[in-house]
Formats: structure tokens, C-alpha cells, sequence
């Protein structure tokens, strides 16, 4: 299924008052954050959207697909699960190699055409891991013996490439070990809706708005601004070069010096 | 009245789930019950949560599926008034499992537990899989086992990801349990549970195939006299431990008084 827009209709809060806004109308390709205190609302929002709720949930918001709300088997059935989620847990549990893993995931996604295009597909997802993650993934390693950061990049890439799921729902993603834009742009290329729970300024800056939640409910609305925008592109600089610097010393070479020479506006 | 029966192995996330559940039910008249093998708290905890009637079931020596089975037509007896009872059990050799079709089964299933296909009776006749703790893994671990899972399942069971900390799924469980049948009538079992099947379900102590085989004898003609009802009456919590009291010599068999009506 094509899924070009998510649109949130307005609800209520805890303390049973209205939000204020009609409807927010989300396209294919776009990210938005959702920041605020604990006990805000942020995980039930992202329920409503896993739910696809018509209503039903506490907050009595409705999410809508291409302007239409979803018939019932469509939200339950697995196989037509639309809805992708990233957690703050982020380990693998199975005992197996990351070669089987991910052959074993393209198999039960209906992706397997051949042996050898599942074998490509497994060094796709392999390279654009190891392009978030400074320590390089092989795929005869174990998934358990995976390092934090190596696990999370081989997730993301996995659920851009092998999971179908049009839109995508991350819940504080720990940016430990990984470079947090290139994971998210992977999973922007291929035309995803995003929605961020996150308070780290490289995520929440780079997403096209951010809602405000208190009490249970949306607040406000923040578009990001092309300043914005900077600000995370240098702070993703800033952390990218903290991992290149993690790299060197965990290959046991001493740190000479500080190169910061960056402009901080490049995009 | 609608019989809900929720079983999964200890530490699935069972009575976590059943919390969200009950939430989402509390117009309904509820009376829940637990079945455990030694002890329980959680019909107190349940009681006290929401005020509503509950009762736990301590199985002992017997299955506690096949004491679960045999405890139902009781329960009914005395709760006649309430539209729903929940009825939780541990089922714990995965051999047995008291669903039965007249009602809703759902399994709780701890998503980190191992292969689905070596699950019996417990998942593959649930008509409601909840799938906990499916936030410790990755999705794609969550879509390899949900694949595993449809594969020993019948078609149309319910697949559900239930999470025990925020109540995710809990109101898809809730639907399926008002749209599941009324009990009238009859009611029969999903699985026919195997039976006592060697002496030392008849409480043999010696290794050894002779002495097995001797008391397998004595017990199975005992057992095919006493209606295995588990009344209580002869001062023991279950048949199977009255026989076994027997076997030892420790009781007599007059103090059944079914046997005593035989006229021994």
C-alpha cells in the first residue's frame, strides 16, 4: 500500500479539554518530532498512531491514511501491518549470524526472489550499516556479540531495506555509537513518514516540525527553522567526529590533537 | 455469560495483561480467578485494584489445566450472576490446556521464549495470541517470530502485541472477549488431555520399570472407580493424592465415600 499522507485529527487531553487544532497533516518523506516532559502524552501519541485510532483510545484522537480512515483487519492483520517501531531497547536476542538473521527476515517479508538477490540485499544492508555505525559489521559475526551501536545501525538499516512499513515510529533512540542523521536520511530515502520522540537537538532540529505535548495533549506546533536546520547540521558534525575519534582509541592509537575544522552550515 | 480462560507459561506477562484488559471491561459484572500450581497472590491484588470478585486456585499435586477443567463447572455453579469470568492458569507442561470452545482462549506468550513450534495445545488452540514483551527486540526479530507464530496456529487466530507497561493491545483483547460467545449448554474441551500415563503419576518413588509397572496397575484400577471429581470429601485436596495415600497405605479406601458406596 502507497501511503503519501497521515493526517492526526484533533482530540482531548487529560483533563478532558479540546486541542486546538483541526487536523495535522503529515507527507511521505517527512519527519516530525514529538518533544515535552514525562507524563506529557508522547507514547500515547505514538499509540494513537500505532493504533491507527478511529476514536477508540483515550485521547478520542483519529489518524487518518491519504485522508481515509483504515478498515478494522487492516490494523490488526500482521502482514499488512503498516507501522514500523523503533524502541530504546535496542538488542538483539537471537542467537544466530547476521547473514542468517537478515536471509531468515527477507524470507518472512515475501522478499526472497533468488539466492542471489537475497544475497545482495543482505550486502546492501550490511554496507549502509556500517556507513551509521564506526565499527564495522561482517555478516559472519553473531547478532549477540553485536556492540549497542552496531545493533542499532543494522536495525535501521534492515527496517529501511527489508520491512515494508511506510511509516515509522521512534521511541528516544540512543544516539551512542552511531551517526544518528545518515541512519535517519536512510530511512527517509525510501520515502517514509517519521515520527521522533526525542529530546537529542541533532534529531529533534532536523524534522520538519516538532509537536509540543502537555497534559496529554498537542500544544503547539513548531516548524523548524532554517536556522534550525544549521544548528543540527553542525551538532551532527560534532558527533560524527566524536565517533571517529571513539574509533581511534578503541584501535588503541593515542589522540594527538582536535581537528575541529568544520563550516558549521554545510548541509 | 462469557468464559475467558488466559493461560501462558510463568512470567509472561499473564496478569500484567489481564490488568489492561479488565480496564477496558469494567462495565461488565467480572468474577476472575486464578489458577497457580503451589501459591498466589494476584486475586488479592486484582481484588484490590478493582474491586471486583475474585478467587485463586491452588492446584497442588494435579495439572493444573486438569484441575482447571475440573474446577470450571463449580465455578460457574456459584457465578451465575456475572457476564464474564476470567479464568488465568499457568499451564506448565504445554501437554494440557483447559481452553474450551465454547469460550475465548488466549495465550499470553513471552516473545523472548523460545520457538513457537515447540508450544503444544497451550498456543497452537489459543483463538487470541498476546504477543509481551515485544519491545525488547528488534521488529525484525518481532516479524521473524509473528511468521512462527501464524505457522502453528489455526487461520483466523488473533495475533495481538501486548505490552504489560503501557496497555498496548488491550483493547483489541477486549473486543474479541465481547464478541466471544455466551456459555449455554454443554461445554467441551479444545484438547483431549492425556491421562495419568506411569506409576509415578500414581506417586511411584522407586526408579525401577517393575515397580512402576505394579503401581501404574494398582493406581489405574483405582482411578477407574472413583469419579475423579476432586470433592475433598475424603479429607485429601485431589483423587490423585487420595490414591496415592492408598498405594503408600496411608489412607484406607472406604474413606472415599464413593468407594464406600460400593460397598467394600
Amino acid at each position: 500500500m502507497k501511503i503519501d499522507k497521515l493526517s492526526i485529527l484533533a482530540g482531548k487531553g487529560k483533563n478532558g479539554s479540546k486541542e486546538k487544532f483541526g487536523s495535522i497533516d503529515i507527507f511521505a518523506g517527512q519527519k516530525t518530532g514529538i518533544v515535552g516532559p514525562t507524563g506529557s502524552g508522547k507514547s500515547q501519541l505514538l499509540y494513537d498512531i500505532e493504533k491507527i485510532a478511529s476514536g477508540e483510545t483515550k485521547t478520542g484522537r483519529k489518524i487518518l491514511i491519504n485522508g481515509k480512515p483504515v478498515g478494522k483487519n487492516f490494523k490488526i492483520d500482521p502482514s499488512q501491518k503498516i507501522i514500523g517501531y523503533l524502541t530504546q531497547h535496542m538488542n538483539f536476542m537471537t542467537d544466530s549470524s547476521v547473514k542468517d538473521f537478515l536471509e531468515s527476515h527477507i524470507k518472512t517479508r515475501g522478499k526472497h526472489r533468488s539466492k542471489k538477490s537475497t544475497e545482495q540485499l543482505i550486502d546492501k544492508i550490511i554496507d549502509d550499516a556500517n556507513t551509521i555505525t564506526g565499527e564495522k559489521i561482517d555478516k559472519g559475526m553473531n547478532l549477540l556479540i553485536l556492540s549497542g551501536g552496531q545493533s542499532r545501525a543494522l536495525m535501521i538499516s534492515d527496517l529501511a531495506h527489508v520491512s515494508e512499513s511506510p511509516i515509522i515510529l521512534i521511541d528516544e533512540i540512543e544516539n551512542a555509537g552511531i551517526r544518528i542523521k545518515s541512519a535517519l536520511d536512510l530511512l527517509i530515502k525510501k520515502g517514509k513518514i517519521i515520527f521522533l520522540v526525542t529530546h537529542d537537538p541533532i534529531l529533534a532540529l532536523d524534522t520538519d516540525k516538532r509537536l509540543v505535548m502537555k497534559s496529554g495533549a498537542i500544544k503547539n506546533i513548531i516548524y523548524t527553522s532554517i536556522k534550525e536546520r544549521g544548528i543540527a547540521n553542525y551538532l551532527s558534525w560534532i558527533n560524527n567526529y566524536i565517533l571517529d575519534v571513539r574509533e581511534e582509541v578503541r584501535k588503541g592509537k593515542q589522540i594527538e590533537e582536535l581537528k575541529l575544522i568544520c563550516t558549521p552550515m554545510e548541509a | 455469560m462469557k468464559l475467558v480462560i488466559v493461560g501462558g507459561t510463568p512470567g509472561s506477562g499473564k496478569t500484567s495483561a489481564i490488568k489492561f484488559i479488565i480496564q477496558e471491561l469494567k462495565d461488565l459484572n467480572i468474577h476472575y480467578v486464578k489458577f497457580d500450581v503451589l501459591n498466589t497472590e494476584d486475586h488479592i491484588l486484582i481484588k484490590e485494584k478493582f474491586g471486583i470478585s475474585t478467587e485463586k486456585k491452588i492446584s497442588g499435586d494435579v495439572c493444573p489445566d486438569h484441575y482447571a477443567a475440573l474446577e470450571i463447572p463449580k465455578i460457574i455453579e456459584s457465578n451465575k450472576d456475572k457476564d464474564l469470568i476470567l479464568l488465568e492458569t499457568a499451564g506448565l507442561c504445554l501437554r494440557c490446556s483447559p481452553y474450551i470452545h465454547e469460550g475465548l482462549a488466549i495465550n499470553v506468550l513471552n516473545i523472548l521464549s523460545g520457538k513457537p513450534s515447540s508450544y503444544g495445545p497451550l498456543l497452537t488452540q489459543a483463538d487470541v495470541v498476546a504477543l509481551t514483551k515485544g519491545d525488547l527486540i528488534s521488529q525484525a526479530e518481532r516479524e521473524i517470530f509473528r511468521s512462527e507464530v501464524v505457522k502453528v496456529t489455526e487461520k483466523g487466530t488473533l495475533l495481538v502485541e501486548s505490552n504489560g507497561l503501557t496497555g498496548e493491545g488491550a483493547i483489541d483483547i477486549a473486543e474479541a472477549i465481547r464478541n466471544s460467545p455466551e456459555i449455554r449448554g454443554k461445554i467441551t474441551l479444545k484438547h483431549a488431555m492425556p491421562t495419568a500415563v506411569c506409576g509415578y503419576c500414581y506417586g511411584n518413588k522407586t526408579v525401577d520399570s517393575d515397580e512402576t509397572l505394579k503401581r501404574y496397575k494398582l493406581g489405574k484400577s483405582l482411578k477407574a472407580r472413583i469419579p475423579n471429581r476432586n470433592c475433598g470429601k475424603c479429607g485429601f485436596a485431589s483423587c490423585n493424592e487420595f490414591i496415592r495415600a492408598v498405594l503408600d497405605g496411608k489412607a484406607k479406601e472406604n474413606k472415599c465415600p464413593f468407594l464406600k458406596a460400593e460397598g467394600i
